[in-house]
This record gives structure tokens, sequence and C-alpha cells, in this order.
């Protein structure tokens, strides 16, 4: 293992946390408020990552697999540590709550302890809103784009941190690849505050919003979300930028450069875009009630199914109040999430797709037991190996949720709460059903609970292999 | 006419022999030193030995005068520089090349040419594909042709002990089956073939050519014996170049396919290029898994492997089982010779496809000749009925058309009909011609002013 190399990575990483941080100690200035706990973010962060960097500046600067693992889950924890310190400082949360909400955070998870958002500091407002923006489109990808010079040049970080089972590069170099990506973001989040800005939004909430819906967040500066707005326009712009962010940023790029048409031959794009028509229409037909406007239900079974599905979490509506079969289509979307290569989280819709074709295969293979049947994607064949990925993946994310459901059940809480908090938190939705659902928070959650949900954050953000290498005794050999 | 033939293969020899036939002077460049003595020994072709694709040899063969160039050896880039030479460097006008990788073929037709230059690529492998797709939905037959954009059709059946046809003078043909037009073009008897007069017999185990309306086709097979399978699926044996292309051609037309090979790399490439078609690992020769993957129901059995006795095992082996329509590559002589009359219904010969292709193209004169019968002895013309003509002077029977030459069928304002000797060919008719080889020649007299 290059322990020197990652130990410097690992510095310049926390050093660029320290830079980040920058923008919530000016938007304190700004608001008259208390620059103190900024300050002291950026003392941290600054000093051990300075301390990294001289200390121990690496002569080799290969990366091997495992230092891939060990940099990336080193780097996001590292991060959430970091992003804690503010929200301690402020005294808005004691240390488990602040570790929960700074994961929350970074993994665009979007569940929050805190109970009233009007009333705490708005640059710490802001600063849940960045990290989520961060997270989404990951701290290691804006790091291979603006720092070539830490000599990242492998696929194993990048591979370590893109959502989805296959990491793809659209530009021949990796730091080319890692800049367009993070320029498609970056141009997605500027045309969503200027169309919230027009619909009638102040800055400071449209920037926010634009932050939490491109990285399928969820963080929203009003207690009940962006329903509170009560403005259809909003809500449509939301749902739209929502879409946008579960599809994958390599189809979002085609499209920039004219290669459109290929883009809607995308059999994963037709897959997620049918999910996304089916459960609208099944949320509208079980959730509509006689009296109501059918343009009101229509907007809120797509609001909830694109909020979900995406993984974002934000909410329009009380969906506690629904019967159980809406109920379960979400837990379902939950499950799903976006596409791969979006900020959405879940298992992604390519993974579900190739497990369904895979799973048709086998029965395929019952009926003709010689027959040569490759499971295919786009035309072109899915290996074994990566199909067998799929199957491990899938395996390790239910048994993740299901322990980690079985943490929220031993301190008493219900099914339906157990099994949606462990979901939401794996699957990096934000809201729950039971007693976390739309308009309720995770404050009444004991520590431990807060731990494990955050531990599953990071898991499913960081698509489980990343950190559960690490407990491979295999990795810390040699 | 000057023709060179760089290849003395079995598509090359052959060739020459049929153009030296024809009365052109042929000459046939190739490699092999002991082929070379053997082709002298056996052909009235002057034989050169050397490599074609080099331009002196070429020039020693007389390819400065050279009318007609046909580029058969084995490999295609060796045939793709012949024919280049040919044509861009002696400006041969007619240059033929055979050439078995579609890609080369998409290339070789992309080479701009001059006006009044002609210059065809023939794929072997692509020809027996189309073959088999015309042969498929008629069951029984050994050869289909269509003329007049699919109105009419001209099938060869072998006819069997006990079927209605056998033992039938041709003139009662009409009498007896007066709901079901059909002509009699040409049959092959005993390993010699005619153009039928009214006053021939059918008999058991000739081979037939009927034209007919595609819309009677059905009734012509119940009349033969001849049955469908029972279901549309058809079952390809050998994922060589011509199974994945016929698998492919099947897909896109909607018929299922399960294409059958018993090498493993093989059907992994095959499943991988194919969408819909059931790829199965194993011996197409395996009567077991032929029975489980339901060979006994299908409709068309294609055993296209690439060692060619055991395409006829396989399709002996299918056929026994109840596949309704079995086709076997071959392309030994001696094999297909033995196995004509063994039920297999079509033998298909990938180098004789190629040579009957090339002939085509070396033949192709003022008449447009559309297709050639039994092994290019018969060939079928379509031409249009000119005023003054002698075919137009008075009714059929009173022409008094050479043996060896058969009107088939008239069409007139969009409407075909099959003529009796009372009927009269009118001036602007599109007129189907079957006309021995060896007569083709004199049909100018009949045709011209």
């Amino acid at each position: 293992m290059n322990r020197r190399f990652v130990t410097y990575l690992l510095g310049w990483l926390l050093l660029l946390d320290c830079a980040f941080l920058g923008l919530p100690l000016l938007a304190s200035l700004a608001f008259g408020e208390s620059p103190e706990p900024w300050v002291a973010a950026m003392a941290v962060a600054g000093v051990i990552g300075l301390l990294l960097v001289r200390i121990r500046p690496p002569a080799d600067r290969h990366i091997r697999p495992r230092d891939g693992f060990l940099v990336v889950s080193g780097a996001w924890i590292a991060a959430s540590v970091v992003g804690a310190v503010p929200y301690l400082v402020t005294g808005v949360l004691g240390p488990a709550d602040g570790f929960f909400e700074a994961v929350s955070g970074f993994t665009t998870t979007g569940s929050t302890v805190i109970a009233d958002v009007t009333v705490i500091p708005r640059s710490l407002l802001l600063w849940r809103a960045m990290s989520q923006w961060l997270g989404g489109m990951g701290i290691i990808l804006f790091t291979i784009a603006i720092l070539p010079l830490l000599g990242i040049g492998g696929m194993q970080l990048f591979k370590a941190e893109v959502p989805g089972p296959v990491a793809d590069k659209v530009r021949p170099r990796l730091a080319a690849t890692a800049r367009t990506l993070w320029m498609v973001y970056v141009g997605f989040t500027i045309a969503e505050w200027i169309a919230l800005r027009l619909a009638g939004l102040s800055g400071f909430d449209a920037l926010c919003h634009s932050f939490t819906t491109l990285a399928t967040g969820g963080f929203s500066t009003r207690n009940t979300s962006v329903g509170e707005f009560g403005s259809a326009t909003v809500e449509w712009i939301v749902i739209f930028f929502m879409l946008m962010a579960g599809i994958n940023f390599v189809l979002h790029y085609r499209v920039l450069i004219g290669r459109g048409r290929e883009v809607w031959r995308d059999s994963e794009l037709r897959y997620f875009l049918g999910v996304v028509g089916v459960s609208t229409v099944v949320l509208f037909v079980t959730v509509h009630e006689d009296g109501a406007r059918i343009g009101d239900s229509i907007r809120h079974a797509a609001f909830q199914t694109v909020s979900i599905l995406t993984t974002t979490g934000y909410c329009t509506t009380d969906f506690e109040r629904w019967a159980t079969l809406p109920l379960l289509v979400l837990l379902c979307l939950m499950v799903l999430g976006g596409m791969s290569g979006s900020t959405g989280g879940g298992i992604k819709s390519l993974r579900a797709l190739l497990a369904i074709s895979s799973l048709r295969t086998t029965l395929h293979r019952l009926i003709h037991p010689h027959a040569v049947q490759p499971v295919k994607y786009g035309g072109t064949v899915v290996s074994e190996s990566v199909l067998s990925g799929i199957w491990a993946f899938l395996t390790a994310y239910l048994m993740i949720s299901l322990a980690g459901a079985g943490v929220v059940a031993a301190y008493g809480y219900d099914l339906l709460t157990s099994i949606s908090a462990a979901m939401t938190a794996i699957g990096n939705v934000g809201p729950g059903l039971g007693e976390i659902g739309a308009y309720d928070n995770f404050a009444h959650f004991p520590g431990l609970v807060k731990v494990v949900l955050a531990g599953c954050m990071l898991f499913g953000r960081l698509e489980v292999f990343t950190i559960l290498a690490l407990f491979s005794r295999e990795f810390w050999r040699h | 006419m000057q023709v060179i033939v760089v290849g003395g293969g079995l598509v090359g020899s052959t060739l020459a022999a049929k153009l030296a036939g024809d009365g052109h002077d042929v000459t046939l460049v190739e490699q092999s030193r002991e082929l070379i003595a053997d082709l002298n020994e056996r052909l009235d072709v002057q034989t050169i030995c050397g490599n074609g694709a080099t331009i002196p040899v070429l020039i020693k063969a007389g390819i400065e005068n050279a009318d007609l160039l046909l580029a058969t050896t084995d490999s295609d880039e060796a045939n793709m520089v012949v024919a280049l030479v040919g044509s861009v460097i002696f400006k041969v006008q007619k240059v033929a090349a055979r050439l078995r990788d579609p890609g080369h073929e998409g290339g070789f037709r992309r080479i701009a040419r001059e006006p009044g230059e002609e210059r065809v690529a023939i794929n072997p492998d692509m020809a027996a594909v189309e073959k088999i797709l015309s042969l498929m939905p008629v069951p029984g037959a050994v050869d289909v042709v269509s003329f007049f954009d699919g109105k009419l059709l001209i099938g060869g059946f072998h006819i069997k002990r006990g079927c209605e046809f056998a033992g039938l003078l041709l003139s009662h043909l009409g009498l007896l089956f007066p709901a079901t037009p059909m002509l009699v073009v040409a049959i092959r008897r005993d390993g010699r073939w005619r153009v039928p007069f009214g006053d021939d017999e059918i008999r058991a185990g000739d081979l037939v050519y009927f034209a007919m309306d595609p819309g009677e086709l059905d009734n012509v097979l119940v009349l033969l014996g001849l049955h469908r399978g029972e279901e549309r699926r058809v079952m390809i044996a050998g994922a060589t170049r011509i199974g994945v292309a016929l698998a492919r051609r099947l897909e896109t037309n909607g018929v299922p396919v399960t294409l059958v090979d018993e090498r493993r790399p093989v059907c992994d490439i095959a499943a991988a290029e194919l969408s819909d078609t059931l790829v199965i690992h194993g011996s197409p020769t395996d009567r077991e898994l032929l029975r489980e993957e339901g060979a006994e129901r299908v409709e068309g059995f294609v055993a296209c492997t690439d060692r060619h006795e055991e395409n006829v095992v396989s399709c002996l082996l299918a056929g026994k089982m109840g596949a309704a329509h079995t086709f076997a590559l071959v392309d030994n002589a001696a094999l297909s010779g033995l196995v004509g009359d063994l039920g297999i219904d079509a033998i298909i010969s990938p180098r004789l496809l190629s040579v009957s292709l090339a002939l085509h193209f070396a033949r192709k004169g003022r008449i447009k000749s559309v297709a050639a019968l039994l092994e290019d002895s018969v060939e079928v013309f379509e031409v249009e009925a000119v005023a003054g003509s002698r075919l137009v002077s008075s009714p059929l029977s009173e022409i008094g058309l050479p043996r060896g030459i058969l009107i088939v069928a008239v069409q007139r304002d969009g409407r075909i009909c099959i003529p009796g000797g009372d009927d009269r060919i009118e001036p602007g008719d599109q007129v189907i011609v079957a006309a021995a080889a060896e007569v083709a020649a004199r049909l100018d007299d009949i045709l011209e002013t």
C-alpha cells in the first residue's frame, strides 16, 4: 500500500475542504453573522491538511486499487468530520447529530436532525446546501478536475466514486472527463437558479435549492420543503431539474455536442423515464381524492415520484397520510434510484435493468439448457464479471439495509420506520416513512442509530464496495 | 472476347471451361504448378503459371487487350489487387472479383469507376444466403427464381413416386388441373435436361421446373405431395459466416431462428452479434440435442458448417426427424452428386453460385438474361416484344420456335398469363423466354425485326 501518497492526497483534499469553507465564511460576514464556526472549521481542515501534505511528500505516485478505495473512503469521512465542525461550534447540534447532518449533506441524502431550519444562521443553511452540491458530483471528481498536478491519471479513484457499475470516460483524458462533467453540472445549476429567480424565489433560496436539486440532495431552507413556497411553477421547475440530475451526465454531454439522437436510443434512459411515467400514473390514481384539483394531484404525483426516484427527497405534500400502495411504490422508488453516472443514489437504473435481463436469461437457460445467451445492453454483450458484480452489489445492498433496519428496530421503532430509515439512508434519499416521514425529522433517533444510518449513507454514496473493501481482511494484508 | 481468369480452383476452372465453351479465348492464371499441369490437360484454355496479382504476369496473360477479367482466387486481398490493377491501370471494361468478406465488398464498390466500366464483386457466401432465403418459402424446391417483381415464380421440384404428376403427358396438364395454371419450363432426367414439348412425359425421379403464379404455390405443393412445417422456426447448423448472415436476415424478417454450433467461442460471437436468435452450443449431429430444441417441428433446417460431409449427415438426420425442408451446404462436386437423391431438398454450393454469378456477368449482352437454371444450362430472358418481329407475327404454335426455346409467360397491362399454343404475343408485351444455352444465340432471329 502506498501509505505516503494516500496521506498526501488526503492532505490535499482537506486543504480543498478548507477552501470550500471560505464561501460560507464570506456569507456569514455578508449576513452579519458570527464568522467563528467557519474560522474554526477552516483551521481544523487547514492545519491537518498542511501537516499531511508537508510531512510526507511522496516519491512514488502510483495508485493501486486498494489505495483508491482508501483515499476515497478517507476523503469522504474526513470531509464529513470537518463539515460537522460548524454545526458544533454554532451550538446548533451535538457531536452525533453534527456528524449525521454533515454526512447526510455530503452523501446528498438530505435527512435532517434540525427541527426548525428557519432559526439557524443562514450561512449554515448555505453550507448544508453547498456540501450536498459538492458531494453530488463527487469530491474526488472535483479534485481530479482542478488539481491535475496531483498526478492522478488512473481510473482507480474515478471508478471508486462514480455512481453505477461501469465508469465511462467521455474524453480521452481523465482530468478532461472530470472537468466536462463538472461543467455540465455547473451549467444546470446556473440554469435552475435563473429559472427559480424568475419564478419569484429570493436569490438565497434559489441558490440553496439549485445546489440541492442538482445534487439530488434534498436539503431545503424551509421546514416543509419545496411545498412551502406554494407555487406550482416552482414545483414544475424543480421537477424538471431533479429529472435532469437523475439522468446520466454523460448523456447530457452527448446532447451538448450534438449527438442527441443516440441518447434517445439509450435503453437505460428509456427504462428510467418509463419508471417515472408508470409511477406517476400509479400515484395519481391511488392518491387523487374527489374534490381535489386534477392538476394539483398530477403535480403532487409527479413531484413525489421524481423526488424519491432521483433520491432528492423534497416534498410538496405530506405523503405519510397516503394509503399503503402508494407508500409501497415510494419505497420501491427509493431502492431503484437514478441512472448510473447521475448524482442520484439507490441501486441505479442500469443495475436494475441488467439484473432483470440476467434473470430473464437465467430462466431462458432452464428451458434451453444448451443455449448461449449473453446479457446484452445497447447491443453489446455484458461480461459475466460485470453481472456477478451487480448481483454481489445487490446482495450487499440488501444485507446492509437489513442490518441498518435491525439497529433501528432494536431501539423499539416500528417496522415501517425501521425499514424506510435504512432504505432512505443507503439510497441517499432523505425522508422515510412512518416516524421519519415528509414533515418529520431524524432528531428523535438515539445517537447510535444516527451514526449507523450515517454509515449506511456513506455505503450508498460510495457504491457499497468502496467502503466494504475496507472491511475485507485481504485489504489490510501486506 | 478475350478473357483472363485468375485462380485455377473450382470456381476459376469451371468458369474457364464454360467461357471457352461459349467460344471465348480464355487465359487462366494460376500459381500452383501441379494445378496448371492438370488444367492444361483438361481445358481448352491457355494457362500461365504465376502470381496473378502482379503486373508482369498479367501483361504476359494479355491484360492489355482483355475484355473481361475474373479474379477468383481464395484470397480476398489478392482478388482485390487483381481487380484494381485490371480496371484502374489497364482499363479492362468488365471486371469481377470474388470477395467473401462483406467489409472488402463494400470497399470495392466504393472505388470510383469511369463511364462504361463494369465492375462487380461476387460474394459466394452472400449468394448462398440469398439462395437459401429464396428457397425457404417454397418447401421441397431445389431452385426458385421470381420474375415481374415477384408476380411469376419458376421453381424446380423433384417428382416423387406416387405424386399427381408422375406419368403425366405435359399436354394433359392444363386439362387435368384447369384451376391451377402452370407450365413446365425444363426437365432433367438421368443427368440430362431438356426444354420440353407437349408430347413429353413427367416421370417419377425427374427434376421439373414449373412456372406458376405465386398464389398457386400452395395448390402446386399439394399436387407434388409436399407439406409445410408445423412451426415457422428455422434451425441453422453452423455459426459460420453464412449461418450468422442467414440468421440475421431471417431475424429481420421476423422468423424465429435456432443456431447450433459446437464451438463455444464461435457461439459467443454469434450470440453477441444476433439479437433474437436462440444460439445453442452443441453438435448439430447430436440427435438428442436436435430433439430437445424441436428440430422435428421446424420449417427449415439449414446445415452450413465448414465440414460439408457433416452438413449432409445433419440434414439427413433432421429430415428423418421431421424437419419439413432441409438445405445442405456442399461445395464438393463428388459429394453433391452422391447425395442428390437422398432426400435433402436443396444442395447449396457457394462456389457454383459464384460461378453462376460470374457467368451471368460475363454473358450479359444485348438481351438481358435474368436467371440461369439447371447449373447454367438453361438461360431465362426477360424481353419486350417488338412490332415486326417473328414473335408477334402469328399464334405461338405457328411461329416455329426451335426446340429448346420456350415462351414461359407474358405480361400485358400489368397482368401475367402463361400462354398456350393459340395465344398471340402483341408488340409491347413483356415476355419471359427460356432457352437452352446452346440455342440461346438463335433467340435474336425471333426477337429482332
